[in-house]
């Protein structure tokens, strides 16, 4: 930052450059030189914070990280040159693309293109079906975005050693499959297509959940928060890069209706205080008027055709919520609605809990206690805290105070994020010690 | 006023570390901290070429440095002005570098007379 506080590079910039320039050296040198490309981003990124301070921000830092990245690996290249005859064909193809990736100013169209074009490429080899799907997401982070290691740890609270060692197998395994670097061929593509879908929508939800604030007084900022709204926003421009090109479809269009549309309570998501604050009892005046308004442009794009996907349903019951101006003219019925035919395509029990509250909205809590009945039986639901928190609730507006107690406890038993915590124990505390 | 020297030795394993958008945060610290009022200069010192020479049984050696294989590379240095070592220390301490490696405060010493 300078003296009056701006940012000296575009926000993002690294991050942003590190996909480009990993998919552009990626898709040149083939996935067995992955970690290669790796190599050499993180190295220009490295030269870059330590020069740069000191000698001055180059007129284009796009084109000086694409420029000391693609050094830094034909220098490699050249090392191995005398064991590895394909390096010297290698280093003869870098140098003839270069002209595309570095030395081009960054914001001529067909170079932009270019870009797009590699980094679809290295999103569809990320989701591809063969990774197991955790190793998809991670790989998509890492390699794509351009998150760190550390920072996809604390995104979905794993052990960064844990992340690492996905990030190494699954690379092993892009090597070993020898996974080619381009669009799928069009027999392939539904199927391929949904995976990217699947993925983004992984990283919108890993960047969506609840985390914990602890220790940290409201005003400040929690890099943990702040990080994941990043995650969100990212997984939506990588919905809206994959419907900028000529694969979308449809589904792609609804569910980036869908992250939109729910990445615009991030705001409204949490109040002064840092407490959690159920969606029918936010202040809609904090909700992001641009991504809603992207949200339905998108939503409405997307039902303009015949197909109807698990993401058009889930963009409906959002554009729903989002539609009514406030929380009393909710169209509860029409969201129940929605559920029910989400419930019917996909059976999955969580969609089920969340059903059961819309359930009592509509039919009242008794209905709302018959439909929660079966899923306690539910085993992927099991140490899963809404249900217990949704029983809970239920059962205080049935007046059943003991058992919403105790259903509460059962609820602060699970693991769960401090503000959803203090939540439960909020409501808890109006039972009265009951 | 007595001019300063921050003589900056790179852990460049943790500095390595970091993802691009840490990377780009420490960046912008860093760019701060040298348009701050005080800062003289700075200079980064080229880490792919050095030598060192030195004097053994009467005969001068010549060996590649910087000591790549040592943890702790001197990579830059600023100049800083201050009234006192004190003063340039407590001017220092809220440095980017610190996260970094370390930083060596030394007072460069004014021409005789």
């Amino acid at each position: 930052m300078d003296e009056s506080g701006s940012p000296v590079l575009l926000e993002h910039l690294f991050r942003r450059q590190a996909g480009r320039i990993v998919a552009c050296l990626a898709v040149l040198l083939g996935t067995g030189h992955l970690q290669l490309a790796e190599d050499a981003v993180q190295e220009a990124m490295l030269g870059a914070a330590q020069l740069w301070p000191l000698h001055g921000v180059p007129a284009s830092p796009e084109a000086w990280l694409f420029r000391v990245a693609h050094n830094h690996v034909v220098s490699a290249l050249r090392r191995r040159a005398s064991f590895e005859r394909r390096s010297e064909a290698l280093i003869a193809a870098l140098e003839a693309r270069t002209a595309h990736c570095g030395r081009v100013p960054p914001d001529e169209l067909d170079t932009e293109q270019h870009l797009r074009d590699d980094e679809l490429r290295m999103i569809f080899m990320c989701c591809h079906p063969s990774l197991a799907v955790e190793a998809r997401v991670a790989l998509s982070l890492k390699l794509v975005a351009g998150f760190s290691v550390g920072e996809i740890a604390r995104i979905f609270m794993t052990a960064e050693e844990t992340i690492a060692q996905r990030l190494v197998r699954a690379k092993r395994s892009i090597r070993e499959q020898a996974l080619p670097l381009c669009m799928p061929p069009s027999a392939e593509l539904p199927a391929r297509l949904d995976s990217v879908l699947l993925v983004i929508y992984l990283m919108f939800s890993g960047g969506y959940a609840v985390r914990g604030v602890e220790g940290l007084a409201p005003e400040q900022v929690c890099p943990e928060q702040v990080c994941s709204e990043e995650v969100c926003l990212e997984a939506l421009r990588l919905g809206r890069l994959v419907c900028a090109s000529s694969i979308s479809a449809p589904r792609a269009e609804a569910l980036v209706a869908l992250m939109a549309l729910q990445a615009a309570r991030l705001p409204a998501r949490v109040d002064a205080a840092g407490n959690l604050v159920l969606l029918e009892d936010q202040d809609r005046g904090r909700w992001d008027r641009d991504l809603i308004d992207l949200g339905f442009r998108y939503f409405d794009h997307s039902i303009a055709g015949e197909e109807v996907s698990e993401w058009h349903v889930q963009a409906a019951i959002a554009a729903t919520y989002a539609r009514a101006e406030k929380a009393e003219s909710i169209d509860w019925p029409a969201i129940l609605e929605h559920y029910d035919h989400l419930l019917e395509r996909t059976g999955s029990p969580v969609v089920a809990l969340n059903r059961a509250v819309v359930v009592s909205k509509v039919h009242g809590p008794d209905a709302a206690l018959r439909a929660l009945a079966p899923l306690a039986k539910e085993s992927s639901l099991r140490g899963y805290h809404l249900l217990p928190a949704v029983q809970g609730r239920v059962f205080a507006q049935l007046g059943r105070v003991h058992e919403a107690a105790a259903a509460y406890r059962a609820a602060l038993e699970c693991a769960c994020a401090e503000p959803e915590r203090r939540f439960l124990a909020a409501r808890l505390a109006e039972l009265g010690g009951a | 006023m007595p001019h300063y020297m921050l003589l900056l030795h790179d852990d460049r394993a943790s500095l390595a570390r970091l993802g691009p958008e840490e990377m780009q945060r420490a960046l912008e610290k860093y760019v701060a901290w040298r348009k701050k009022p005080f800062v003289v200069d700075g200079r980064r010192l080229n880490e792919q070429t050095g030598k060192v020479m030195q004097k053994r049984n009467g005969s001068v050696t010549v060996t590649d440095g910087p000591y790549t294989e040592s943890r702790e590379v001197l990579g830059g240095y600023y100049t800083i002005e201050a009234v006192n070592l004190d003063e340039a220390l407590q001017l220092s301490l809220d440095h980017p570098h610190v996260d970094f490696g370390s930083i060596e405060i030394r007072e460069v010493m004014p021409p005789a007379g």
